[in-house]
């Protein structure tokens, strides 16, 4: 399977800052998470593989061509921009049966594209009334509603659930989520929020100043790791000592013991402790990465 | 399953298998576009009373000769039709309202799109920024097209219908049509392209109206002022009476008249349509800046027309080249 974005040596200047700095990168089906700190340059990748701006050198190809120099890879995906950028003065039917017609789709089949759609993000009730008075997250679904209404074979979303309340995070998240998983159409996913990636995403590629930081399945940067995290119920003292005394250092962080660097006999050592020191084991478990843990163990 | 016992199925998202037009369909889809929003069809009332009350304005000079037209005997050979204007002088008669047209319906095209940030969303698709700007034009220019004929439309109509006899007027005046249809298209692009062009540089219809208004008033105001010809009579006897005898006429700006006659933009189109329709403006027939043109060779008001449409266009284009995303 071919991917669906391609950068390699992608670079991009502004005058003298550099936004992307000679990134390589493919991105495939499913869901991909864009992540970095604001400035960190995804916004510059999404508009260089959109074809709204220009590599200063390397090549963003989109579903294998150049967006900038041809226009028919761009009929064949979506985009859903961080910043307002609805017409305040059109229904969000209208708006839907006009965006699916730019990209190509004949009226007809366009007036039933932008109904379909904006039932599936939940707005079939508000279709009719002017966007201007639409909430926040209304705003969000229908951005979102644009991007899907010719159903892309990749959507990119920037940003998408910037701006809203939990509760409408939560509802973006799932739109997603649905969108990737039931739709079938793959997602490039860009945020600052480790949270949204982790929820929604299948891989990751960490964006740092303008430079690739990371990249990898989100399973597979979140994987066990060698450090044992173990809650035990009473005789915690005698426990830690049991431990030490068979060679096995654990540090308390104030809710569980901590092990670093465990191997495999030193499972056997623990269950040895618990039965000489008589301490009862609530729960025994490898520690598990998260994203945020990844970007704190990364050297400055 | 029993009649009466009717279910709905949510079916789930549907894949979209139909046919994709591409690039000629985004095309067609934003000139439909910029022509329903001129027009404010789909919207309020309140959108249409523009548009419905300019139209009505470039209109109603051509409905009030056609009904003077009416009331008069030709063949009593009413002099008063004389003096009725016809196809080379309606254009003249309603640059004015068109101009307050497309002052105020151009930015309409451009302005929401750059303030509402929607310009990213076409430009994502399969456009490109000269696909969205031949298309606004085109959408813009077919309107304005429109808006010229029909006036034109309606008094040929009244002069055809008034005459002695409609054939012999036809066979006499049939070089009028081409000479409408083409000053009409070239006043369209007029009207079209200059508006377009202050309006790609705010997000503020009202700043980009204003701007359009105040420049026509105050280009036509010191060129009219500058080329106004002041003349000095001599009175003389002759067999018997007095006559006054035109001495001296002098102007402002002196020989550079005809050339700062140029500036006036109302006389860009009006100087041309004189070409095209073969008529020499004589004193207190037109503007004084047209009179004063009128000495120059062909070539310059030629010329000035293509600037003040070329160079709007290439102005525009070079905008939306540029514009950050």
């Amino acid at each position: 399977m071919p991917a669906l974005l391609e950068a390699r040596n992608l670079t991009k200047h502004y005058g003298s800052t550099v936004a992307l700095d000679g990134v390589s990168f493919d991105v495939s089906e499913g869901v991909t998470g864009l992540l970095g700190p604001n400035g960190a340059g995804k916004s510059t990748a999404m508009k260089l593989f959109l074809g709204l701006i220009q590599p200063t050198s390397g090549s963003a190809m989109l579903l294998g061509e150049e967006p900038y120099r041809s226009t028919e890879g761009r009929a064949r995906i979506g985009y859903m921009p961080e910043n307002e950028c609805l017409p305040r003065s059109m229904t969000a039917s209208e708006f839907l049966m006009h965006m699916a017609q730019v990209s190509g789709i004949p009226p007809g089949q366009a007036r039933t594209r932008a109904a379909d759609v904006l039932r599936h993000v939940g707005l079939d009730e508000e279709r009719y009334r002017p966007i201007g008075e639409y909430s926040t997250g209304m705003k969000q679904r229908v951005k979102l509603a644009q991007a899907i209404v010719h159903d892309p074979v990749l959507v990119l979303l920037d940003e998408p659930t910037a701006g809203l309340d939990p509760d409408g995070r939560q509802e973006m998240l799932r739109l997603i989520h649905r969108t990737a998983n039931t739709f079938g159409i793959s997602v490039m996913l860009s945020t600052h929020l480790m949270g949204d990636v982790e929820r929604t995403a299948d891989s990751v590629l960490v964006l740092e100043s303008g430079v690739l930081a990371q990249e990898g399945a989100v399973a597979k940067l979140t994987e066990e790791t060698e450090t044992l995290l173990i809650e035990v119920a009473d005789r915690h003292e005698e426990f830690v000592t049991a431990l030490a005394a068979k060679g096995v250092h654990a540090s308390d962080d104030g809710q569980m013991l901590v092990i670093e660097q465990a191997r495999e006999a030193d499972y056997d050592l623990i269950r040895d402790a618990a039965v000489e020191s008589g301490a009862r084991i609530r729960r025994l478990s490898p520690e598990r990465r998260t994203l945020t843990d990844i970007f704190r163990s990364r050297p400055a | 399953m029993r009649a009466g016992e009717a279910e709905v199925f949510d079916l789930g998202y549907q894949r979209y298998t139909g046919p994709r037009e591409g690039r000629s369909r985004a095309r067609l889809a934003l000139f439909e576009n910029g022509v329903r929003t001129v027009l404010g069809i789909g919207r309020g009332g309140r959108a249409k009373i523009l548009p419905v009350g300019l139209f009505l304005a470039v209109m109603t000079p051509a409905l009030v000769f056609v009904t003077i037209l009416a009331f008069l005997d030709p063949v009593a050979g009413d002099e008063a039709a004389d003096f009725i204007p016809g196809p080379a002088d309606y254009y003249s008669i309603v640059s004015v309202i068109l101009i307050i047209f497309g002052a105020i319906m151009a930015p309409e095209l451009l302005c929401p799109d750059r303030r509402d940030n929607v310009l990213p969303l076409y430009l994502v698709r399969p456009l490109t920024s000269n696909d969205y700007l031949i298309a606004r034009f085109l959408a813009f220019f077919a309107i304005v097209l429109v808006l010229v004929y029909a006036g034109q439309i309606v008094l040929q109509a009244g002069l055809i219908l008034t005459a002695n006899d409609q054939v012999d007027y036809l066979r006499e005046n049939w070089e009028d049509v081409p000479r409408i249809l083409f000053m009409g298209a070239l006043i369209a692009a007029f009207i079209s392209v200059g508006p377009l062009a202050v309006a790609a540089f705010t997000t503020r219809r009202a700043y980009a109206a204003a701007f359009i208004i105040a420049a026509w008033l105050l280009l036509n105001s010191i060129s009219d002022g500058l080329t106004f010809q002041e003349c000095t009579f001599d009175t003389v006897a002759q067999d018997g009476e007095t006559i006054s005898r035109t001495e001296e006429c002098t102007r402002p700006v002196g020989d550079l008249a005809p050339y700062v006659g140029l500036l006036h933009l109302g006389g860009v189109t009006d100087n041309i349509n004189n070409m095209v329709f073969d008529v020499d403006p004589g004193p207190g027939e037109g503007s004084p800046a047209s009179i004063a043109v009128s000495e120059l060779h062909d070539a310059f008001p030629i010329g000035v027309y293509v600037l003040w449409t070329g160079i709007p266009a290439l102005l525009l284009w070079h905008r939306y080249r540029r514009i950050r995303l």
